[in-house]
């Protein structure tokens, strides 16, 4: 089986040629004289004027054939003009009638000889402004001797251009056009050369008979065998493809999650409509503190909560309020002063922090060793700009044994922010009514600088004595959202909450 | 965060060292101060809300000073007894609306010129601070500063008929009437509820019967207005929380305690008859740093007088006690009340390097929830299926809501905006917002996405309960109930369930075409062709069918458990 595939001038990819391409590209290599017009190639190659006109512009597309164009404006006599010709223009027969009737003519008489209204009308009009026929009724001619042929200039004119004259008088020409005897035509004429590539392109074994598309009737038969399928030109562009994937943000947070699970840790889930309790009384977070405040969180209407097991509650209150825990001898600690208010811990809010996510797991939980994560939505009372949204995830985690330390924290944000790309980290102090010492790992955007991502810190006594807790515990509240805008490049966080369509289907990194 | 504006040259004048703006941001990073603007003097400062000293130049100072080793240990607050007379006594009647005041004399340095402009404006800058954060909107807490050398003591803290009280009000010239001033004061229209009740207003008075103030709304001028060229001032606290009154007088002395004034006690005697010396308001307190407690944050053992050393570039005092460190506190750090918060400014003095952490080696078996696993499964599905995934918020818009219809969705008390006003119980509320925002690209359109949704349910804590829903939606020139039919049962297939289909009702789906998908009895999905009305609506050209499968219904069917 010969390769049906040529070499390209340039040693490249192979390019290839159908048999009617290759023909012609034969047919202009082989002229005794170029340029040809698509005639001429039709002649040459024997090929239909269609298939020729089709080939050679592929040829031109790939570079093997070039060709010129002269746009023409062509001139023939129009299907009224060949009948003129034939029967005589209105003004011959107009002049024929008058000598036959004796050099006077009635209208009357002039439709008696064959002229229609409107050829009588034409007729007499040029008649007269080329002074041949005097004014008044009947008509008659001005002088009966006149050169008729020399004074019929548009006759000689239209019999010249049937005869394929050329430069003929333009405005008689023009003159002709608007009666209609004479039409134009604009025509492009291309005359067709072989490129130097198409010259230099070596041309497989010719006749090698190429097919097209694997039809199943070929596939059933076994006319395939033997075959040769006519390659495609694999660079022509194609049609745009589109498709779909995990939403990029979503894909990150499961990533995220899954570096967590390779670092021994254990997902962790909590309802995203709490209790006061669980989003901040356990954690430790002060009854009037400014961040529990309707300016801050969100409060749902029309629900009303319920109080969690009392033995919780009570040791919970006795943190709050400094005094020992039931069972106990000491306070952990002054408390915040004034009395835990029960009525605000059953209080329905909009989770603000994933943290309760791991109070409800140690309370589960209390025995050690743990490491949990919860990557989850949370809600606060903002105005939505390129940083902030009042819907954003976090990435909460904890680890709890004996041992446990600040060091352990920071190396835990240090894995983090490596695992995901993000090289430079920066810590502060930083203060969370549940975590002492509190701290905040920065790190830098491309667009926006340092942005604080990272809060964390050791669980209070006042959060894990009331728990049963009895391990140091270190936790922090990732700001998740700010790391996936630095990891995946987005300078806004409502980028993050994608549903255009278009994006999410047209690809792309 | 709390922010406020202070001034670099005033700062500054109480520094002994010179301090460039670059090493200014270097220390504050350190801290738990930012800069977040500086324009010529003025420095606009947030702090963390546990370190409200930051944000006065007074106790700014005293940081700096210590973290840049210009002086360390307590700062000096020179203590001067004051007369017996000094008292300040409390009635009764001021139980039941404002129980507790707390109040010292603050005296200028000899030899200066007293109160000088920069130091009013400081006190009365950071007076404001302190009402707005620990003060609660002068709910739990309020301040006032008044000339002692215009009062005379004792003080008396009392509550009167509103008839029986006059007073020039701070920003006034005539004498009014308490009546008067609760009907047209602008401070009376906004504190009343917190010093009048029955009829009464709480007064402070001094020994003439002068009307110091009507705590916690205004001072009075005659006895209530702190001058330049004073010498002597009494700071006072009122308020419904006993700590929060202590902490804003505590915090307030920073302000004078860095300019060299000296502090005075003035003798409370409460409704019983008890007298307290009122010393306790300033003078430093003793709080236990054991080792133990220190190194189990720190996770390594620091030389005993390398914390030392620490301590006193807190500007804290520490002895050694037995296990440990007896540590003396200053009134302006309230936020130091246990061994746990010394232990972190041993810790954050020294500053925190990413470099210093270190990896726990782990004894645990790191896992995603199944749940969670089985989720991640059904996207995955959905897009094999060739559906893109949309990440849409929970809050919907109120508008949306309406159009649906049929819903029991709550609905914020509080919401920002319109657009985030619901807590949306179907995916389709978020999904027709969809649809809505890509009415400008072509079709076919398909997505889905799995995502939280909430429902009312007594059985939640919450009185509502966090589900999980895979919503789905078709828009195209032929998109019916039977493509979406087709792929719930694709979906209920995947996991080897059988769903019967029965017809519902729902204002968002055309009649007759809307349905329920059951398994066994219980309803795990919901779907149907959406109503023309809505299409047009949402500017959607072509037919939608939509479809939404409960994954927390399907999960709890197949009858697996986490135990998360």
């Amino acid at each position: 089986m010969s390769d049906p595939l040529e070499e390209n001038s340039e040693g490249g990819a192979p390019i290839s040629l159908s048999p009617p391409e290759r023909a012609v590209l034969v047919a202009l290599r082989n002229a005794p004289s170029l340029p040809l017009e698509e005639e001429d190639v039709v002649r040459e190659s024997g090929l239909a004027a269609d298939t020729v006109r089709g080939s050679l512009q592929r040829l031109r597309s790939k570079h093997f054939a070039v060709v010129d164009e002269e746009h023409l404006t062509v001139r023939s006599p129009s299907p009224r003009g060949r009948s003129a010709l034939e029967v005589g223009l209105p003004e011959r027969r107009f002049l024929e009638a008058l000598r036959r009737r004796g050099g006077s003519l009635s209208s009357e008489e002039a439709t008696a000889e064959g002229l229609s209204d409107e050829e009588r009308s034409a007729a007499v009009g040029i008649l007269r402004r080329r002074q041949l026929l005097a004014d008044g009724f009947p008509f008659r001619l001005r002088s009966p001797k006149d050169d008729e042929d020399r004074l019929l200039p548009e006759e000689v004119v239209l019999k010249q251009l049937a005869n394929g004259e050329e430069d003929l008088d333009e405005a008689i020409l023009a003159a002709l056009e608007r009666r209609g005897l004479v039409r134009s035509e604009h025509r492009t004429v291309r005359r067709w050369a072989p490129s130097e590539e198409g010259r230099r392109l070596p041309l497989s074994a010719e006749g090698q008979e190429l097919s097209g598309a694997v039809s199943p009737a070929d596939l059933v038969s076994g006319a395939w065998k033997g075959r040769t399928y006519r390659p495609y030109d694999v660079r022509a562009p194609v049609p745009y493809a589109r498709g779909v994937r995990e939403n990029p943000y979503v894909a990150w947070l499961d990533e995220f999650a899954d570096i967590l699970v390779g670092l021994g840790f254990e997902e962790a889930t909590g309802p995203l409509l709490e209790t006061e309790f669980w989003n901040n009384d356990v954690l430790f977070m002060p009854q009037d503190h400014p961040a529990r405040s309707i300016h801050d969180a969100f409060w749902p209407e029309g629900v009303t909560g319920r109080p969690p097991a009392a033995d919780l509650l009570a040791r919970v209150a006795a943190a709050h309020e400094g005094r020992a825990l039931p069972g106990e001898t000491a306070p952990l600690g002054p408390g915040w002063g004034g009395r835990y208010d029960e009525t605000v811990a059953i209080r329905p809010v909009l989770r603000s922090q994933t943290t309760a996510v791991s109070a409800r797991y140690l309370a589960r939980h209390p025995t050690p060793p743990f490491r949990t994560f919860s990557i989850d939505r949370n809600f606060r009372v903002e105005s939505v700009d390129a940083r902030h949204h009042l819907e954003f995830q976090q990435c909460e985690g904890i680890v709890g044994e004996e041992g446990v330390t600040l060091r352990h924290l920071v190396g835990i944000f240090r894995e983090l922010t490596e695992a995901i790309g993000i090289p430079e980290l920066k810590i502060r102090p930083s203060y969370f009514p549940f975590t002492e010492p509190s701290i905040e790992g920065y790190v830098r955007h491309p667009r926006l600088g340092w942005i604080e991502a990272l809060p964390g810190g050791l669980f209070r006594p006042e959060v894990l004595q009331p728990l049963g807790v009895e391990v140091p515990v270190a936790a922090w509240g990732i700001g998740v959202t700010r790391l996936a805008m630095v990891a995946l490049g987005k300078g806004d966080i409502r980028e993050l909450f994608s549903d255009d369509l278009d994006e999410l289907t047209r690809g792309g990194a | 965060m709390p922010v406020s504006t202070l001034s670099a040259e005033r700062l500054r004048s109480l520094l002994t060292l010179p301090l460039s703006d670059l090493a200014l941001d270097d220390l504050l990073f350190a801290s738990k101060a930012e800069i977040e603007t500086r324009e010529g003097d003025a420095l606009t400062l947030s702090v963390t809300p546990d370190r409200l000293d930051l944000l006065s130049e007074g106790g700014l100072s005293f940081y700096l000073a210590g973290a840049t080793d210009a002086a360390t240990g307590l700062p000096r607050l020179h203590e001067v007894p004051n007369p017996p007379s000094r008292t300040l006594s409390v009635d009764a009647s001021v139980v039941p609306l404002r129980p507790y005041i707390s109040a010292v004399v603050v005296n200028a340095p000899a030899g200066g010129t007293g109160l000088d402009d920069g130091t009013l404006a400081e006190s009365i800058r950071f007076q404001e601070l302190l009402h707005a954060t620990i003060g609660r909107d002068r709910r739990a807490a309020s301040l006032g500063i008044y000339p002692v050398e215009r009062l005379e003591f004792p003080l008396r803290y009392a509550s009167e008929p509103l008839s029986e009280v006059r007073f020039v009000p701070l920003d006034g010239s005539e004498e009014v009437g308490a009546e008067q001033f609760f009907a047209d004061h602008p401070m009376a229209a906004r504190y009343s509820a917190l010093g009048r009740s029955d009829g009464h207003c709480l007064t402070l008075r001094d020994g003439n019967g002068i009307v110091l103030s009507l705590p916690p709304i205004l001072n009075g001028r005659t006895a209530g207005e702190a001058r330049l060229g004073d010498r002597s001032l009494l700071v006072g606290a009122t308020g419904t929380r006993e700590r929060a009154v202590q902490e804003l007088v505590g915090l307030l002395l920073a302000v004078f305690a860095a300019r060299g004034w000296s502090v005075a006690p003035v003798a409370v005697v409460s409704p019983g008859g008890s007298r307290s010396a009122g010393n306790g308001v300033y003078q430093p307190r003793s709080v236990l740093l054991p080792s133990a407690v220190l190194r189990g944050i720190t996770g390594e053992p620091l030389a005993p007088a390398e914390i030392e050393r620490r301590l006193g570039r807190a500007r804290l005092a520490p002895r050694p006690h037995s296990g440990g460190w007896m540590v003396e506190v200053p009134p302006w750090r309230p936020d130091l009340l246990t061994p746990v918060d010394l232990a972190e400014d041993v810790v954050l003095i020294a500053g925190v390097r990413p470099q210093d952490g270190i990896l726990l080696p782990s004894r645990t078996r790191g896992r995603r929830l199944a749940e969670t696993r089985f989720r991640r499964r059904m996207r995955s599905t959905l897009t094999g299926l060739g559906f893109a995934e949309p990440h849409t918020p929970l809050l919907v818009s109120a508008e949306t809501l309406e159009r649906a219809g049929d819903s029991g969705a709550l609905r914020l008390r509080n919401p920002v905006s319109a657009e985030f006003s619901v807590l949306r119980d179907r995916m389709l509320l978020s999904h027709l917002d969809v649809l809505r925002r890509n009415t400008r690209h072509g079709y076919p359109q398909r997505f889905a996405e799995v995502g939280p949704v909430i429902v009312r349910s007594d059985q939640a804590e919450s009185g509502g309960e966090t589900r999980y829903h895979a919503g789905l939606v078709i828009a195209s020139e032929t998109a019916g109930f039977a493509d979406v039919a087709s792929l719930v049962d694709y979906l209920l297939r995947s996991v080897d369930v059988v769903a019967v289909r029965e017809p519902i009702e729902r204002t968002a789906l055309i009649p007759g075409r809307a349905a329920r998908a059951r398994v066994a009895g219980e309803s795990i999905a919901e779907l149907g062709e959406i109503q023309p009305r809505i299409l047009v609506e949402l500017g959607v050209p072509v037919p939608a069918a939509w479809a939404e499968v409960d994954l927390t219904g399907l999960w709890t069917l197949l009858g697996r458990h986490d135990s998360p």
